[in-house]
C-alpha cells in the first residue's frame, strides 16, 4: 500500500472538508441538527412480532423537501435506495417514489408524443447520462400540512406528525385504503399480498408491515428523527434533493424555496404539499408543473 | 329445549305447503353462495392479490357495492313512511317485506365493507376502539349500525302488530319507527355515503357538494324501485296479487317522482362537465363518452326509458312496472360503477397515462356469493316470519 506524504494528506483533509462544508448541504442540515433535542421512542409495534422503535418528532423542527429538476438526471436511484431502506417489498410496485419522464422539446410545453405511464419499477430504467432531451418528475408523498389521508382515515392510523411527517401507525390500519383514493399525489401503496422480503436485506429500524394495510413514505423517519438525512437525499448522484427542517430560515430548503424557480404539486388544492420543486432552469414547464410565486403562506413557514 | 322444540315445529310448519321449487330455488342460491364465499376466504387468506385493484385504483366492486346497497336500504324504508306517515294502508301487505329488503341490503352494504377491507377483524373495533371522527367512512359505519339497530326494531314491532300482540304502545312504536327510518336512512345514512366520496377533493368526478343529493334521489328510486319488484315477482310467484291496480299506480307515481329528481341531476351534472374547464373534468367527460360509453348509456338511457314507462298510466301495471323497475335498477347500478371507477381512472398525473381497471372473477365472485347469501335469507325469512299477505289471507 502506497504511503501518503504530509502535503497529499493535507489535499486529502482539505477535499473532504471542503465536500462536507458545502454551503448547501451545511444549511439543509444544520438548523436540524440543533433542532432535535429528544430521541425517545414512542414504540410503534412492528406488525410481523417484531417491535420497532419509532423516535419522537423533533420539538420545533418542520421538515421539508426541494428537489431541482434542473439536477434531477432520473436514474431512479432514489426510489430503489427508498424501497431497499423502508423494507418495501417487490409486490407493491410503483415503489414509495415515482419518477415521470417526459420527452422535451425547445419551444414547446407538452409534447404529445412523450411516452407515457414511464414510472420507474424501482429496479429497472436506470438511468445514468443526462439526456437532454428528457425531462424527470420524481413524485412521492408530499408530507401535506393538511394532508387528506389523515383526515378521511377511519381510525386514524394515518396523522400528521409535529414535525412535519405524515406517519402511519400500522397497527391501526384496517385497509379501507380511503386514505388512496383520497390522496391527490398517488403516494400511498397497499400490500395486497403478503410481504416477501430477503431477511438479510430487512432494515431492523424499519418494521416489517403485513398484507392488507396501506404504506407509504415516511420521510424515513427512523434515520431523520435522529439527526440523518432521507435515504433518497444520500443516494442522489447529483444532488437533486434537498432536506430540512423548514421552521430554520438558514436552512437549504428554506434558503431554495425562496428561489422564483419554486413551484409545488395541485397546491389549488390546498393541502399544503410540503415538498417543492425547482423548475429546469431553461426549459419550460410540463403541463402540470404549477409554479407559483413566493406566496406569504410560504414565507410564513419560516417562524 | 322446549324452546328447540317449539322452533323445530314452528319452522315445520311454516314450511309444509312449501312447493319443491321453492327448495330447488333455495339449492341453487346455496350453491351460488357457496362458491363466492370461497372467493371470499381467499381474498381474507392471501389478501386481494388476485382483483385488479391496483394502488392506482384502489376501490372496485365492492365500494361500488356499498354505495349501490346502501341506497337500496335507504329506498326500500319509503313504504313504512307511506303506511306510517302518509296512512297508505294498501301498501300494509308489502310493509315486512321492505323492512327485510332495506335491512338485508344494509347486512349487503355492510357486506361489501367486510370484503373490501384489507383487515376485517380489525375494521370491527370502529366506532368502539378506532375512531376518527373528522372521517366520513367512521360517520357512515356508525350510521349503519344506528340503522340496522332501527331497521330490526322496526321488523320486531310490525311482526308484533301483524300478528295482533301489540298493543296501543306497541302500534305506536312501529309508526314512530317506521317514519324516522326515512329521514335517518336519506339524510344520515345515505349522504354521508356520498359524502365519502363528495369530500374526496383529489376526484373530479366526486368532489361536488351535489353528490350527497345525487345519492339520496338514486336510492329513493333504486330502493323504491327494489320493492316494487319484489312486490311484483311475489305475486307472480305466489299467484295471488299483494296489491292491487291502484296501488300499483301509486307506486308508479312515487317512483316517477324519484327518477324525475335523479334524471334531472344526471342530466345537468353530465352537461356541466362536458363543459369542464379542467383537464380532470375533460378526461372525466372523454372516459364517459369512450371506454365508459356502454355504462354511461346504461345509466342515461336506462333512467330517461323508466321515466318515460312510469310517465303514463297505462303502463303503471304490474309488467309495466316490472319493466320500469328492472330498468331502474340496472340504470342505477351503471351509474354507481361509472361514478366509483371513473373517478379512479382518472389519472392523478399525466404521464401515468391510461389506467385500467376491470373486475375479475376474484371480486365478481365473493360480490355474487353475498347476493346469492341475502337472496337466500330473504326466501328463508319470508317463508318463516308472519307477513301481512298471509296472516291476512288466514284471517280471510
Amino acid at each position: 500500500m502506497k504511503k501518503l506524504n504530509r502535503r497529499e494528506l493535507i489535499k486529502i483533509a482539505a477535499a473532504a472538508g471542503a465536500g462536507a462544508l458545502l454551503p448547501r448541504e451545511a444549511k439543509a442540515f444544520g438548523g436540524m441538527f440543533e433542532a432535535i433535542t429528544e430521541k425517545i421512542s414512542e414504540g410503534i409495534k412492528g406488525t410481523v412480532g417484531r417491535e420497532v422503535e419509532t423516535p419522537l418528532p423533533v420539538k420545533g423542527a418542520r421538515f421539508g423537501m426541494v428537489i431541482d429538476l434542473g439536477l434531477c438526471i432520473g436514474c431512479r436511484r432514489c426510489s430503489y435506495a427508498c424501497k431497499l431502506e423502508n423494507n418495501v417489498p417487490d409486490a407493491i410496485n410503483p415503489p414509495y417514489i415515482m419518477v415521470f419522464e417526459t420527452k422535451y422539446k425547445p419551444g414547446q410545453i407538452i409534447d404529445e408524443n412523450a411516452p407515457v405511464g414511464s414510472h420507474s419499477n424501482g429496479g429497472g430504467l436506470l438511468y445514468t447520462k443526462l439526456r437532454k432531451d428528457r425531462m424527470y418528475m420524481p413524485v412521492q408523498c408530499n408530507h401535506c400540512a393538511d394532508p387528506p389521508c389523515a383526515k378521511v382515515c377511519p381510525t386514524k392510523a394515518t396523522y400528521k406528525s409535529p414535525d412535519g411527517i405524515v406517519m402511519m401507525d400500522y397497527n391501526k390500519c384496517i385497509g379501507c385504503r380511503y386514505c388512496m383514493a383520497a390522496c391527490p399525489y398517488n403516494a400511498r401503496r397497499f400490500n395486497w399480498s403478503k410481504p416477501e422480503l430477503d431477511p438479510e436485506k430487512i432494515n431492523p429500524l424499519v418494521p416489517v408491515r403485513t398484507d392488507g394495510i396501506v404504506e407509504k413514505c415516511t420521510f424515513c423517519v427512523h434515520r431523520t428523527r435522529r439527526g440523518r438525512t432521507t435515504r433518497c437525499v444520500e443516494v442522489c448522484p447529483n444532488r437533486a434533493r434537498t432536506f430540512g427542517n423548514l421552521n430554520d430560515p438558514n436552512s437549504g430548503v428554506s434558503q431554495l424555496i425562496a428561489s422564483e424557480r419554486n413551484f409545488r404539486l395541485k397546491v389549488g388544492l390546498n393541502t399544503g404539499p410540503q415538498i417543492w420543486y425547482l423548475t429546469h432552469p431553461k426549459k419550460k414547464p410540463m403541463r402540470w408543473y404549477k409554479p407559483v410565486p413566493i406566496s406569504p403562506e410560504i414565507r410564513g413557514l419560516r417562524k | 329445549m322446549s324452546i328447540v322444540k317449539n322452533s323445530i315445529g314452528y319452522v315445520r310448519e311454516s314450511l309444509a305447503d312449501t312447493d319443491k321449487k321453492f327448495y330447488i330455488y333455495c339449492l341453487v342460491l346455496l350453491i351460488i353462495a357457496v362458491l363466492g364465499l370461497g372467493g371470499a376466504i381467499t381474498a381474507l387468506a392471501e389478501g386481494h392479490y388476485h382483483s385488479n385493484m391496483s394502488d392506482m385504483v384502489p376501490w372496485g366492486v365492492f365500494i361500488s357495492g356499498l354505495a349501490f346497497f346502501i341506497g337500496l336500504s335507504a329506498g326500500a324504508t319509503m313504504v313504512g313512511l307511506l303506511i306510517h306517515g302518509f296512512g297508505r294502508d294498501d301498501y300494509h301487505p308489502v310493509g315486512t317485506r321492505a323492512i327485510l329488503i332495506g335491512m338485508l341490503s344494509i347486512f349487503a352494504a355492510m357486506g361489501c365493507v367486510m370484503m373490501d377491507v384489507g383487515n376485517p377483524f380489525r375494521a370491527m373495533k370502529i366506532p368502539f376502539l378506532l375512531r376518527n371522527e373528522t372521517s366520513m367512512f367512521f360517520i357512515s359505519s356508525t350510521s349503519y349500525m344506528g340503522f340496522t339497530a332501527i331497521l330490526i326494531a322496526e321488523l320486531v314491532s310490525t311482526i308484533y302488530v301483524t300478528i295482533g300482540k301489540a298493543g296501543k304502545r306497541g302500534k305506536k312504536i312501529a309508526k314512530v319507527l317506521g317514519i324516522i327510518a326515512v329521514p335517518y336512512a336519506l339524510i344520515v345514512v345515505h349522504s354521508f355515503t356520498g359524502t365519502i366520496f363528495g369530500v374526496v377533493k383529489a376526484r373530479e368526478m366526486w368532489n361536488t357538494p351535489l353528490l350527497p343529493v345525487h345519492f339520496v334521489t338514486s336510492a329513493l328510486a333504486s330502493g323504491f324501485a327494489l320493492v316494487i319488484l319484489v312486490t311484483i315477482i311475489t305475486s307472480w310467484a305466489s299467484k295471488k296479487e299483494l296489491v292491487g291496480r291502484e296501488t300499483y299506480n301509486h307506486m308508479g307515481i312515487m317512483l316517477c317522482f324519484f327518477l324525475i329528481a335523479t334524471v334531472f341531476l344526471d342530466t345537468f351534472d353530465y352537461l356541466i362537465l362536458s363543459y369542464s374547464g379542467t383537464e380532470e373534468g375533460l378526461e372525466t367527460w372523454h372516459l364517459l363518452t369512450g371506454r365508459y360509453l356502454p355504462t354511461f348509456l346504461i345509466n342515461m338511457v336506462g333512467l330517461y326509458a323508466a321515466l318515460a314507462i312510469v310517465s303514463f298510466k297505462k303502463y303503471r301495471t304490474s309488467r309495466g312496472l316490472l319493466y320500469a323497475t328492472s330498468i331502474t335498477i340496472i340504470a342505477i347500478a351503471a351509474y354507481r360503477i361509472n361514478l366509483i371507477s371513473i373517478g379512479q381512472l382518472v389519472p392523478l398525473y399525466p404521464e401515468m397515462g391510461e389506467i385500467e381497471y376491470v373486475p375479475n372473477i376474484h371480486e365478481v365472485a365473493p360480490f355474487i356469493g353475498l347476493v346469492a347469501i341475502l337472496m337466500l335469507v330473504y326466501a328463508v325469512l319470508t317463508k318463516l316470519l308472519p307477513l301481512e299477505d298471509r296472516v291476512h289471507l288466514t284471517h280471510k
